[in-house]
């Protein structure tokens, strides 16, 4: 853990507080211990690849499962009990829209059914569907679809919104707008937590990254925090005459999360490409075939978990 | 009925989306009607035999359960299931709708849009056969009707939570087809043979359109159909809570 979490109860303050959770389907763990603390007004974004229990963990926060262990509290109180009240906006993927209406009495009704609803107009020119509110729910794309579930999720004034990967299935400009429209809503003082595999989104949005991975919580930081834990570059280069005292000095480079060495060729993953090569120059190493490149996520993923796994070995 | 009320917003759109159905507006209004028509017409306009009520008037509460069967059961079950499928009721549990709100709002418009399949086929017995009755009675039969279809809205909810996929529509037809026809809604019972006439004794059709046929000869509905009509009620109601239940536990 980047960020020690404390096994202290959260304070009442707590948007969203997990408590050693756990949830497993047919024996295998989807959710794992996971304890997590979610304050007022905070961008959060949580991140994982597919499978790190990502959609389990929202669904429980959601009130739509129960955990087999640990206690889940929203707002202080029962998850179900902060949906009715109208505090929870929750934009799921596999939320459906009922059929044969049109987009304005969908989003109207979404507006009815909240306690503190705003006005319909805004809602709909918000997620950009002023143009489209007379067609029929049955008769959109799937971009247009992901704009109504997130019209419905912000159909009043909710103090915490809630989005599993809400950019799936828009355009580069849909989710430019889109994550414009989410930091308004920030802004506004609400929480904001927010499910995805893009690091980049992570990055460019949220106050702090939380990283899940085979249901366990095992980062929780700002981006950049999480970037440098993860080695999110990879460093190959060759290098002639590798012995001892080189790969000693190897290990000394700044930023270094990761060395392998195998016959001429040099593996390192850094948490800073920069940094890491230009002190490799300054250690007077002069390496052939230089090549940077990002990690995937998920390689990243598996990279923290290594780490982890041979910190508890 | 605070459920109800948070719900309103729900059975306005629910009613709307029913109304704008010319398929469902068919069977559950046009259908009937027609039915009780080409029905009291070919039997004749003699007495129905140990009822004492004439064919167009047994007829014309025969058709009015049925149709007012057709838009509870057709409009729950399988708009139920269709919208598990889709995600939409789980959509649904993220809002401030309370959890059994979805159900209560599928009941009651079901239940308003059942009205005028009722009405209906009074109005076209009245004009077309000449079937009178007193105020009280009019009123009486429309009110009994309606009320006992909710027995089969929630049989509606019940098969909308069993079923799933495209086993909904043979399910729920087979068991509406079932009811109406072996509960003597489509033909007299008393037409049946002995031991026909048994199992439509016990069944809910039967106990139902017996109520009107009770109203239609100035007395109340018998303690033995309301009992029966009553004991399915919770049955169904019972059940439609367990699978209700069981399916938010995994939703």
């Amino acid at each position: 853990m980047v960020r020690m979490t404390t096994t202290t109860a959260p304070p009442a303050t707590s948007a969203v507080a997990f408590e050693r959770v756990s949830k497993a389907y047919d024996g295998v763990p989807a959710v794992d211990t996971l304890t997590l603390d979610l304050r007022p007004g905070e961008t959060v974004a949580l991140l994982g690849p597919n499978g790190a229990g990502k959609s389990t963990t929202l669904d429980l926060l959601l009130g739509l499962r129960r955990p087999d262990s640990g206690t889940v509290r929203v707002f202080g109180g029962d998850p179900r009990a902060a949906i009715t009240a109208g505090r929870v906006g929750a934009m799921l993927q596999s939320g459906g829209l009922m059929g044969e209406v049109t987009v304005r009495e969908l989003v109207g009704l979404a507006c009815a059914l909240h306690p503190r609803p705003h006005p319909v107009d805004d809602v709909l020119a918000h997620a950009d569907l002023t143009r489209i509110a007379g067609r029929d729910v049955g008769r959109l794309s799937g971009g247009q679809e992901q704009r109504v579930r997130f019209a419905l999720a912000t159909a009043g004034a909710n103090d915490l919104i809630v989005l599993d990967e809400p950019t799936t299935g828009m355009d580069v400009t849909s989710r430019q707008a889109f994550w414009a429209t989410m930091r308004e809503q920030a802004d506004r003082g609400r929480a904001v937590l927010f499910a995805t595999h893009y690091l980049e989104e992570a990055d460019a949005i949220a106050d702090r990254v939380l990283v899940l991975y085979r249901g366990r919580l095992l980062a929780d930081g700002t981006a950049a925090e999480i970037k440098a834990r993860a080695g999110a570059r990879r460093i190959t280069f060759d290098l002639a005459g590798i012995d001892e005292a080189v790969t000693e000095r190897l290990r000394s480079l700044p930023f270094l999360a990761g060395l392998d060495v195998s016959g001429r060729t040099v593996r390192l993953r850094s948490g800073d490409a920069d940094a890491t090569v230009h002190a490799l120059y300054g250690l007077g190493i002069y390496p052939h075939n230089l090549e940077v490149a990002g990690l995937g996520l998920e390689q990243a993923f598996v990279a923290i978990t290594e780490a982890e796994e041979a910190k508890t070995a | 009925m605070t459920h109800l009320l948070a719900a309103r917003g729900l059975i306005k759109l629910e009613i709307t989306r029913a109304l704008r159905n010319r398929k469902f507006l068919f069977f559950s209004v046009i259908y009937p009607s027609v039915l009780f028509v080409i029905v009291s017409g070919t039997q004749g306009a003699g007495q129905v035999p140990e009822t004492g009520l004439s064919v167009p008037a047994f007829m014309m509460v025969s058709m009015a359960s049925f149709g007012a069967l057709t838009a509870v059961l057709m409009g729950n079950s399988e708009r139920i299931a269709k919208e598990r499928e889709s995600g939409w009721v789980r959509q649904l549990r993220l809002t401030a709708l309370p959890g059994r709100g979805y159900v209560l709002a599928k009941t009651a418009s079901a239940a308003v849009v059942g009205l005028p399949s009722v009405v209906v086929v009074f109005a076209v017995a009245a004009v077309v056969k000449g079937v009178r009755f007193e105020a009280w009675q009019w009123l009486a039969l429309t009110g009994a009707i309606w009320a006992g279809s909710l027995c089969f809205a929630a049989l509606g909810v019940a098969i909308g939570y069993l079923v799933s996929g495209d086993a909904v529509r043979p399910v729920t037809m087979i068991v509406y087809f079932g009811l109406s026809l072996l509960g003597g809604l489509w033909m007299p019972a008393t037409t049946f043979p002995g031991w026909l006439r048994d199992v439509a004794s016990w069944l809910p059709t039967h106990a139902y359109a017996a109520l009107g046929q009770a109203i239609e000869l100035g007395e109340a509905p018998h303690a033995g159909d309301v009992a029966l009509l009553v004991a399915y009620f919770v049955l169904f109601t019972g059940g439609a809570a367990w699978l209700y239940r069981k399916d938010t536990m995994e939703a």
